[in-house]
């Protein structure tokens, strides 16, 4: 069933708010099915405004055969490319700079719609975030989207929106407020984070979902203050027991909950206990449907039902079904904790960043030798970057040589992959394979 | 005065310290003079974001060698300048 069904099915008053925000609100007869569209077109959603990118959800969904949800900070020549990968025709964004972004003739066996349903079932393409790798398309539909939904009970929900909507966690909590029932709050996304809450506040946010890494920063601001949040919910990165223990004392009211989550696996649970890490009988017994085991210290985890056409084709399965999530898992005391990730990924402040990537930026520049990144715990973004880089001068004024490779970074690279620290040596250790190491 | 109560020429060489870096951390960002700290500046009300924090706490740890974040098995995320230098203070007297 669409969205916009599933919305109507609440049983809502028409002139019931979906959606707040400053503008004013978003109802279901504001968003109609979107009846100006071939059936076969597959429609990219670009949208700066929270408000206006549910509106388009509310009337693709059902009408089009796909659709492809892109971040709104994505550059104009990034759009053009996902959606020829896509083979989207269509551009619904509420963004000025994206009037010049080329439209493709529609393809009928373009390489993104070979997967697309038949069945009049809209398929939603979501990319991965991360911020180093170029974005993959992951496959979903409404109802693998929306099997965490859980009815709300009344008094119902005010769910507060500080995510980015485009995103699995952004997502899940809009599904969650219109089809769970309840309203969304959608501040403006251009307000810093203080102006933010006095916005969720003072529209009487009850739920509110966010990473660990903005739950600490929000801790930290007189404005935390003004919250009275029934629910709080961590996602995106691992919750420690600093943050769940701040937060279970802040707001004694509240459920505390940690969501686990893999947009490449299309899959997610919850944790309600408060408690870092997850009960070990999972292992056991699974949850919510979802199956685990774990193999050489990482976690591997099998959605329900047959999700082969959804998961990222990059994800390694194994003969059962399992697929590899890449975040590494230690068992102690009947609880299973998260670690972190493989080499391969560093998660910071719930953006991955491959370190390779950030050793190619850095070894582009001029004077740059050679260099190592590695990551380094934090106890606020869960991660930092650590960069050891090797001048070809081994006289190189070291002080220069490091606000030179730091100005480089900043000018190449987003904010959670530049290294927070830069030390110069005099040579960089190379594994026998040729390859940095990165132990340690 | 016993070791528990903090020596305030100490407390007073630590808060410099942790301007210090502060400065240090902003000159490399900013063409303009960094912001003055009192005891009630809200730190993330000072240009600073979620990563900008994060790499503070990294610095003061190469400087001052503790992290009372990571140390600390208490839940505690200071907002303003002073109650940063005292949880800092805090954790070095420990």
């Amino acid at each position: 069933m669409a969205l916009r069904n599933r919305v109507a099915g609440l049983g809502l008053d028409d002139d019931a708010a979906l959606v707040r925000h400053p503008a004013g609100l978003l109802r279901l007869a504001d968003a109609g099915p979107a009846t100006d569209l071939a059936r076969d077109s597959v429609v990219a959603v670009c949208c700066y405004q929270p408000a206006r990118f549910i509106a388009e959800l509310l009337g693709l969904d059902g009408q089009v055969a796909g659709l492809l949800l892109l971040a709104p900070a994505l550059p104009p020549a990034a759009v053009a490319a996902m959606m020829t990968q896509a083979g989207a025709s269509v551009l619904r964004t509420d963004r000025d700079d994206l009037a010049d972004v080329d439209l493709q003739p529609p393809t009928p066996q373009g390489p993104g719609k070979a997967g697309l349903s038949r069945g009049g079932e809209t398929t939603w393409l979501m990319t991965t975030s991360g911020t180093t790798g170029i974005p993959k398309i992951v496959r979903h539909n409404l109802a693998s989207l929306t099997r965490s939904v859980r009815p709300a009970k009344a008094p119902l929900p005010r769910w507060g929106l500080v995510y980015e909507p485009s995103r699995f966690a952004g997502l899940q909590v809009v599904l969650q407020a219109l089809i769970g029932g309840g309203e969304l709050i959608a501040p403006d996304p251009s307000g810093d984070i203080g102006e933010r809450l006095r916005y969720l506040a003072a529209n009487g946010c009850t739920h509110l979902s966010a990473t660990p890494t903005l739950w600490r920063k929000l801790l930290m601001l007189p404005e935390a203050a003004l919250l009275a949040p029934q629910q709080v919910t961590l996602g995106g990165e691992i919750a420690d027991a600093g943050i769940l223990r701040a937060l279970t004392a802040r707001y004694p009211a509240a459920r505390v909950t940690h969501i686990y989550a893999s947009t490449e696996a299309g899959v997610g649970f919850s944790v309600k206990d408060g408690l870092p890490g997850m009960p070990a009988s999972y292992l056991r017994d699974g949850v919510g449907g979802v199956r685990l085991r774990v193999a050489d210290g990482e976690l591997w985890i099998k959605p329900p039902g047959d999700d082969s056409s959804r998961r990222a084709a990059h994800i390694s399965v194994d003969d059962e079904g399992y697929l590899r999530t890449g975040d590494l898992v230690r068992e102690d005391s009947g609880r299973l904790f998260f670690v972190g990730r493989d080499s391969s990924t560093i998660n910071i402040g719930g953006t991955k960043v491959h370190p390779e990537a950030v050793e190619a930026i850095v070894n582009a520049h001029p004077m740059v030798a050679a260099c190592q990144v590695s990551s380094r715990p934090n106890p606020l973004v869960g991660s930092l970057l650590t960069l050891a880089v090797a001048p070809h001068d081994a006289d190189m004024d070291a002080a220069l040589f490091k606000q030179s490779v730091k100005d480089w970074c900043r000018e190449r690279l987003p904010r959670e992959a530049q290294p927070a620290t830069i030390k110069m040596v005099g040579s960089i250790t190379e594994t026998a394979a040729g390859k940095v190491s990165r132990a340690g | 005065m016993t070791d528990t109560v903090p020596n305030a020429a100490n407390v007073e060489a630590l808060r410099e310290k942790i301007r210090a870096v502060f400065n240090e951390m902003w000159a490399e960002d900013h063409d303009t003079p960094p912001p003055p700290l009192s005891a009630d500046t809200v730190l993330l009300e000072t240009g600073f974001d979620s990563m900008g924090f994060a790499v503070f706490v990294a610095r003061l740890d190469d400087d001052l060698g503790y992290d009372p974040f990571s140390d600390s098995d208490e839940a505690y995320y200071p907002s303003t300048f002073g109650e940063f230098v005292d949880f800092y203070q805090k954790a070095a007297s420990h």
